[in-house]
């Protein structure tokens, strides 16, 4: 039976009827529109579905919607401010990080969360910070660089 | 090397900027109007009989819109390989989309199309089966025993292909040898792990006409696999280019089951159809080839071969698909063209078994030739005491030599010794030490491993679609507009292709941009494999620009009112010289398009029949030749002997890929290749159930792939450039042979280590426990 949860995606107040089973990559994704997230493998094993909930990276994949009462979302959408990139957005293309690029935003909404409690991390802390999440084109080196580089500009404020 | 402005430069193209931004374009977001979503029920046993399949309890839940089973779907036997034809003599035409006969645990015996994902998975689930279990068959010895379960009527003993290659005279060549040397090399499955699962949606017309979107590799396999095996005309059918896929590493290159059930779906219900793949039905779509290869070299003292025989056993599963050709460039590529060798035989066997059906994989059969030859070369030189290097140099190639393969062409650039001595240099490969000689219980060692031999697509075969087209259009504004067929699943391509318009154009990179295709709008185009898109598709990019330039001279002439051979294209502008006269490259595509009295800044200004026309260049041909690069990778890890656990510590790689056109997509594709390589080498493996068969590595918490954490610290990637003369602007080809090394490599690296020589891959800790005496 589906139950009405209301919370936040990106800034704007969502109210939506939602399914016991349904999980946040479905809302986002087949109801919402937000195809930044992306399924990957469905069990929380791959990391391409990274969102922040209440500014913690979480695999939505993994995350019940019905558990979002009155939670903050942010999707790689929202991380983008009036057509302004985000440092690591900024970082990952001109770094050549990006290749098939479906990894990409997962693996940005990780780093994300990572930079804002990490002052310029070295790349060992890099490192862990992404290994709940698979890229199998760059081999990470250029990903890794880009985390790094935007770790240099970005302040801890920013979120 | 010919100067270049646009070509050998770092350019990010527009896909990376919306790749950051979610990238919409990945074929996971198509969404039509009123889609449905269909599901695929998958047999439990490996190998049985479909004796009864009652679907009427699926049918009557609310929102199931259309049931099928294998007596809906035309029974025509195909084989689902996009890069060669339907019928090719060489492969092996095994497969239905859906059978009553199963021979492997996972394959699909039902499909329900419903109103959302969940409902179709619901009905699954109410779909009743009657099977009849047959005895099933795991590995290639049982399987080739008289007596054993038979899975295809055509294949005695279940050898499904058994090709043979001879040169020279081999009991000579074993006669002549000082020394003789016997080893059997092991390899397993791995799954080439796309990240974007296998995924479709089709649509029909009233008239029966089919729309196509797909995670593929290519589209125009795509369309001829489809259209034959729903027994249509090709123009019945349309596959739509995606502007980018989420990986494919050879992993997509063949018609699966959910494009034509997802048709044949579509065509029942009048509705578009998509089917998303699970990573569990990944897992079991796709697979590197395991092959079993014992190998036996006869050698001189001073290091030159004088005979190899070798014998590959390739599992392919359930059906043999790409089984009947990996073999063939295994035993080519693999085995026996690498080094020089006059007395040579090679005898392949392709075995049916009731495993996954394997699938193409970056490489296609070389990164399980190349542990066997360059880990038998290293016991070879540890033995007789000779140097590595200078061992597999005395056998090598040289620059200028005919092409081992294919003797019409030539080796006309050919730098393995560059890459050898480079990269040697760069590890400081002196210091290295004797094996097995370092102290402490963590214990360093360095290796290398090569691919002397590999291909820039596939001129030369007899079999494989090799040609490529393109059609560039300038706009008025200046810029030009690209499309081919060749679909970019992260290598680049789409940035690369462009940057080769924009240089034989006289454009800045950003001033040319890869733009929509589908089967019915471009030239034909063979598929994104085979290490072929930057030589082969950008030979057909530069001779498209080339004829957009000369028609644009021809508008310029008419304007400028000069010949033709007094005008060149430059900077954006087409100029004249001898003066200083110019027109911008936006003027004349304006000049080109304008009614007869053009409205210009001056004023009204009459023009001519002869200035009218789209400035548009066409090409569609195949390439002149087939060069190969080199790649050489010198790794050095560390052992801990307590664990067996290994740990890269730094690579060197060197290649020779000709002319790079994109530095920063060249490394990329280098450091990917190496990733891969080493999860081969060390962790990776696909596991089945040894009863059932059942896949026991469905998801990425039992298939270790490795993560940032494993990689090493340190890539250093040497490119040694040389200038190849049938390339676009000197280029050859670069993304498999770097994906093949890492295993011989860090298998000879662990022997320098430790001491201990594993044949069998992947190389666990348990395997080095083992072989240090310590399990």
């Amino acid at each position: 039976m589906k139950k009405s949860v209301s919370f936040e995606v990106n800034g704007q107040h969502q109210e939506l009827a939602v399914a016991p089973s349904e999980t946040l990559l479905q809302v986002l994704r087949d109801q919402l529109r937000l195809v930044g997230a992306k399924r990957g493998c469905d069990s929380g094993g791959c990391g391409c579905c990274t969102v922040h909930v209440d500014g913690k990276a979480v695999y939505s994949c993994m995350t019940f919607a019905r558990s979002l009462q009155n939670c903050k979302v942010t999707t790689i959408e929202g991380l983008t401010k009036k057509d302004e990139l985000d440092p690591l957005q900024t970082a990952f293309v001109e770094q050549g990080a990006v290749q098939c690029g479906y990894c990409t935003c997962g693996m940005i909404m990780s780093a994300k969360e990572f930079l804002s409690k990490h002052e310029q991390p070295d790349e060992d802390q890099i490192r862990h910070a992404i290994a709940g999440n698979l890229c199998r084109c760059t081999g990470y080196h250029k990903i890794v660089r880009a985390i790094k580089i935007a770790g240099q500009t970005t302040d801890l404020a920013g979120e | 090397m010919t100067k270049t402005n646009v070509v050998g430069q770092s350019v990010i193209g527009p896909d990376a900027l919306e790749k950051v931004r979610g990238g919409k374009g990945f074929p996971v977001n198509v969404n039509l109007p009123g889609m449905l979503h269909a599901k695929l029920l998958r047999s439990p046993y490996a190998h049985a009989r479909v004796l009864n399949i009652d679907t009427s309890e699926a049918e009557k839940l609310s929102g199931v819109k259309a049931v099928l089973v294998p007596g809906d779907v035309p029974q025509i036997k195909f084989c689902p390989v996009y890069f060669v034809p339907t019928m090719a003599p060489s492969m092996i035409q095994d497969m239905l989309v859906m059978s009553e006969t199963v021979r492997y645990a996972g394959q699909p015996v039902a499909a329900v199309a419903a109103t959302s994902p969940e409902i179709a998975e619901q009905a699954l689930q109410l779909i009743d089966v009657d099977y009849e279990e047959l005895e099933a068959v795991f590995d290639t010895d049982s399987a080739m025993q008289n007596g054993a379960p038979r899975l295809h009527e055509e294949a005695e003993n279940n050898i499904a292909k058994n090709p043979v290659f001879e040169f020279g005279d081999l009991e000579a060549g074993f006669a002549d040898a000082d020394h003789i040397f016997e080893g059997t090399y092991k390899t397993q499955r791995a799954h080439t792990c796309y990240m974007e699962p296998r995924v479709c949606v089709v649509d029909s017309d009233v008239d029966g006409r089919l729309t196509v979107h797909s995670s593929m590799q290519h589209m125009f396999g795509l369309r001829e696999k489809l259209a034959f095996v729903l027994d249509l005309p090709e123009s019945m059918v349309n596959v739509i280019k995606p502007p980018y896929i989420g990986g494919g590493f050879g992993g997509k290159l063949d018609l699966g089951y959910i494009e034509p059930v997802a048709a044949l779906l579509s065509l029942k219900t009048e509705k578009p159809v998509r089917i998303e793949q699970t990573r569990y039905e990944d897992f079991i779509t796709t697979t590197r080839n395991p092959i079993e290869v014992y190998l036996k070299t006869g050698i001189k003292s001073d290091g030159t071969f004088t005979a190899r025989y070798a014998r590959s056993t390739l599992d392919c599963g359930a059906h043999a698909t790409h089984g009947a050709e990996v073999i063939m460039v295994h035993g080519m590529f693999g085995i026996l063209l690498p080094y020089r060798c006059v007395n040579q035989t090679w005898e392949g066997r392709t075995v049916y078994t009731n495993n996954m059906i394997g699938g193409g994989y970056r490489g296609y059969g070389s990164p399980q030739g190349a542990f066997a030859i360059e880990s038998q070369i290293d016991e070879i030189c540890e033995e007789l005491g000779l140097d590595p290097i200078e061992f597999r140099l005395k056998n090598a190639h040289k620059e200028g030599d005919p092409h081992p393969f294919n003797p019409e062409f030539t080796l006309s650039t050919y730098r393995f010794e560059d890459c050898l001595r480079q990269a040697a240099a760069r590890i400081d490969w002196g210091q290295r030490t004797p094996a097995g000689s370092a102290t402490g219980t963590i214990k360093r060692g360095i290796g290398f491993g090569c691919q002397a031999l590999w291909v820039s697509g596939c001129m030369g075969f007899p079999d494989i679609y090799e040609h490529s087209g393109a059609i560039i259009k300038l706009n008025p504004d200046g810029t030009a507009n690209l499309s081919n067929a060749t679909v970019d699943m992260g290598s680049g391509q789409n940035v690369t292709l462009c940057q080769i318009a924009a240089e034989e154009l006289g454009l800045q990179a950003d001033q040319v941009r890869m733009t929509y295709a589908d089967t019915e709008t471009v030239p034909f185009d063979a598929p994104s494999h085979a290490s072929r898109v930057t030589y082969s598709a950008g030979t057909a990019v530069k001779a498209a620009a080339a004829n957009v330039k000369k028609r644009l001279l021809e508008v310029a002439g008419v304007m400028l009112e000069t010949t033709v051979d007094d005008l060149k294209v430059q900077d954006g502008h087409v100029c004249h010289q001898g003066s200083d006269r110019k027109l911008s490259i936006a003027e004349v595509v304006k000049r080109a398009e304008s009614p007869f009295v053009q409205m210009t800044a001056e004023g009204p200004q009459p023009t001519t029949i002869g200035e009218k026309g789209t400035i548009i260049g066409v090409a569609s041909m195949a390439p002149p030749s087939n060069p190969s690069p080199s790649s050489v990778e010198f790794v050095e890890i560390e052992v801990d002997t307590e664990t067996g656990v290994v740990k890269v510590l730094k690579v060197v790689f060197a290649h020779d890929i000709g002319k790079v056109i994109n530095p920063s997509a060249a490394q990329g594709q280098v450091e990917g290749g190496f990733q891969q390589g080493m999860g081969y080498a060390l962790m990776e493996n696909i596991l089945f159930d040894d009863e059932t068969g059942a896949c026991l590595t469905a998801d990425f918490l039992d298939y270790k792939m490795p993560t940032a954490v494993e990689m090493p610290p340190v890539i250093d990637s040497i490119f040694i450039e040389s200038d190849e003369p049938t390339g676009p602007f000197g280029a050859k080809s670069l993304s498999e042979p770097c994906c093949t090394v890492p295993a011989p490599a860090i298998a000879n690296a662990i022997y320098n280590a430790v001491g201990v020589r594993v044949r069998e891959l992947p190389i666990t800790p348990e395997k080095i426990l083992a072989g240090l005496g310590k399990l």
